[in-house]
This record gives structure tokens, C-alpha cells and sequence, in this order.
């Protein structure tokens, strides 16, 4: 039997993570735990938790999100995620480039052929 | 902080990161360390078993793999300091002794090159402008008021001359004028990347 190559798994994921930080931040803002959780628990997107946590700091730096501190009902105060305009039409763009994508992956993989 | 509350594995754990992220830009490893705390801190509570706080950890993953996923691109960065940079900092320090233009070809290269930023061009040209060579001009400025030898060619108690705080004043000067470059082409040959 064949087994992926965890590299080239590894590679596919570490492309699409940023935009799937961005997507969970479209609507609303969060904190960084939050965020680490849900993408979490999404199945195989995320292996190690803590490197979100640079990934987080990237995206700020480049300017796609930005972040303010806020009250906690519970213990301190939080540091708050949310897109900024870059960051929205840097997901729309994603967006619309992920679904050619995965059409004509998906296409090729259930039908060997484009549809 | 919240980390009093925190278990020892924790703290631990946020030491360990702390040390990795020793090579990070300040205010990166600051942040850096307060997310991951503040994660700890929420993911964990002081009643856990010492297992249960270890699968926090293992989620979290190797906190010197997680300074390595800071940058991807970083460790392939090119080191800049190639003989433009070398040869700035050479000059900048003896330049000086070829009547100034070797100092100043010095600066230029310091402020042509992309492996320092504004902050270390300031330093590299302000401390000390002409380099070693400063100390020449605070010798002769300094020797031409100890002009104070009699005919006979003796030394001879000058009235007028320079008083004890005036010479500490110079020898503090000549010591700027040595240590300040010196440094200052160590401190270059540190932060060119």
C-alpha cells in the first residue's frame, strides 16, 4: 500500500489555514482560544494548536485583521480578532478561487473527468 | 498575573516557550507568550490532574515548534551580510584616517545597505561620526591647549591651564571617541540581517 506523503497533507493544510482564520472571523470577532477551539474541532485541519497563535500574530501584521482588548466576564481581559476590509475581500477572493478549486478536484476525483 | 493560578507543567510550559522565542522581534515574542498563556490559562484549571493538563499541552504541540511556525520563510532568509556590508563597517571605523572621505564612503554604504534599518543607520553614523579617527581630532583640540612648555623645553606649572574636571572632560571624550565606534561596528555586525 501507498501513503501520502504527511508533507505534501501538511502543505495543503498550512495553504488553506489562514483563510479558514479569516472565514471564522467573517461574521463576528472572537478571542484567540476561541478560535484555536473551533478550528480544532474541524477534522484534520489542525494538528498543533499553538502554532495558530503565530499565524494569528502574521495576520495582524499583515493587516488583515486587527484586534482590540476587551472585558472578560471571567479572569482578564481578552484580545479580540476581526477582519478588516483587506482581510474581507482577501476571503472573497480566497473564496472564490477555492470553489474553481475544489470543483474541478472534486470532479476529477469522483468522475476521473471535468465535467 | 494569572499565571500564579496556573499548574507548575503550565508555567513550565510558557518558560519553555519564552526561551524559544528568545529570537523574535520583542514585541512578537511578547505577544506571542501572552496568547499562548492566556490559552493555558483558559484551557486549564488548577484542579486538573497532572494528566489532564498534559494533553493541553501535547495539543498545543512543542513550543520550539511553535516559534519555528512564526515565520516558514525565516531560517531560509539569505544572510545579508555579504562585502557591502563588511566593508561599510570597516570603514566606518578606520575609514576616518583617510582624511574623512573614507568614513563618509563608509556612511554611504551604511545607508545604501538592506540589512540595517533606520534606527541602526542612526546609531552607525552618529556614534561616533569619523570613527577611531575622532580620537584625532580630540587629541589635537586637546593638545593645542597644553601648549604650556617653557623655552627651556621643560615642563613648567601652567597658571592658566587646564583644571582637573576639565581633564577627566577630555579623557572621557577620547574614551567616547574609542569605545563609541567600537561598539558601534560590534553592535552593526550584530543586527545586519
Amino acid at each position: 500500500m501507498v501513503a501520502i506523503n504527511e508533507g505534501v497533507i501538511s502543505q495543503l493544510r498550512r495553504g488553506v489555514l489562514e483563510f479558514c482564520v479569516l472565514a471564522l472571523l467573517r461574521d463576528e470577532e472572537r478571542y484567540g482560544f476561541d478560535i484555536v477551539r473551533a478550528l480544532s474541532a474541524a477534522d484534520g485541519l489542525v494538528t498543533t494548536e499553538g502554532t495558530l497563535y503565530p499565524l494569528l500574530g502574521r495576520l495582524r501584521k499583515e493587516g488583515v485583521v486587527e484586534t482590540t482588548w476587551r472585558e472578560s466576564p471571567s479572569g482578564p481581559p481578552r484580545r479580540y480578532y476581526r477582519l478588516t476590509p483587506s482581510g474581507h475581500s482577501l476571503l472573497n477572493a480566497f473564496t472564490a478561487e477555492w470553489m474553481r478549486f475544489r470543483d474541478s478536484v472534486n470532479s476529477l476525483l469522483d468522475t476521473g473527468a471535468i465535467k | 498575573m494569572t499565571t500564579t493560578t496556573m499548574h507548575p507543567l503550565a508555567v513550565d510550559y510558557v518558560d519553555r516557550l519564552d526561551r524559544a522565542a528568545r529570537r523574535l522581534p520583542r514585541g512578537e515574542r511578547r505577544e506571542l507568550v501572552e496568547e499562548v498563556s492566556a490559552h493555558l490559562s483558559e484551557a486549564t484549571d488548577p484542579g486538573m490532574s497532572e494528566a489532564e493538563i498534559k494533553t493541553v499541552l501535547d495539543r498545543l504541540g512543542d513550543p520550539e515548534d511553535i516559534v519555528e511556525a512564526h515565520w516558514p520563510d525565516e531560517p531560509a532568509r539569505p544572510d545579508r551580510r555579504g562585502v557591502h556590508e563588511w566593508t561599510a563597517i570597516f570603514l566606518l571605523l578606520f575609514g576616518g584616517f583617510l582624511v574623512l572621505i573614507g568614513w563618509i564612503a563608509g556612511a554611504i554604504l551604511l545607508w545604501t545597505s538592506r540589512a540595517w534599518n533606520t534606527r541602526d543607520k542612526l546609531i552607525g553614523t552618529l556614534i561616533v561620526p569619523g570613527g577611531l579617527a575622532s580620537t584625532v581630532v580630540v587629541a589635537i583640540l586637546t593638545g593645542t591647549k597644553r601648549k604650556c612648555i617653557s623655552a627651556t623645553g621643560r615642563p613648567t606649572i601652567c597658571t592658566p591651564g587646564p583644571s582637573t574636571a576639565h581633564s577627566i572632560l577630555e579623557i572621557a571624550l577620547f574614551a567616547v571617541c574609542v569605545v563609541g565606534p567600537i561598539f558601534t561596528a560590534v553592535y552593526l555586525a550584530r543586527r545586519a540581517r
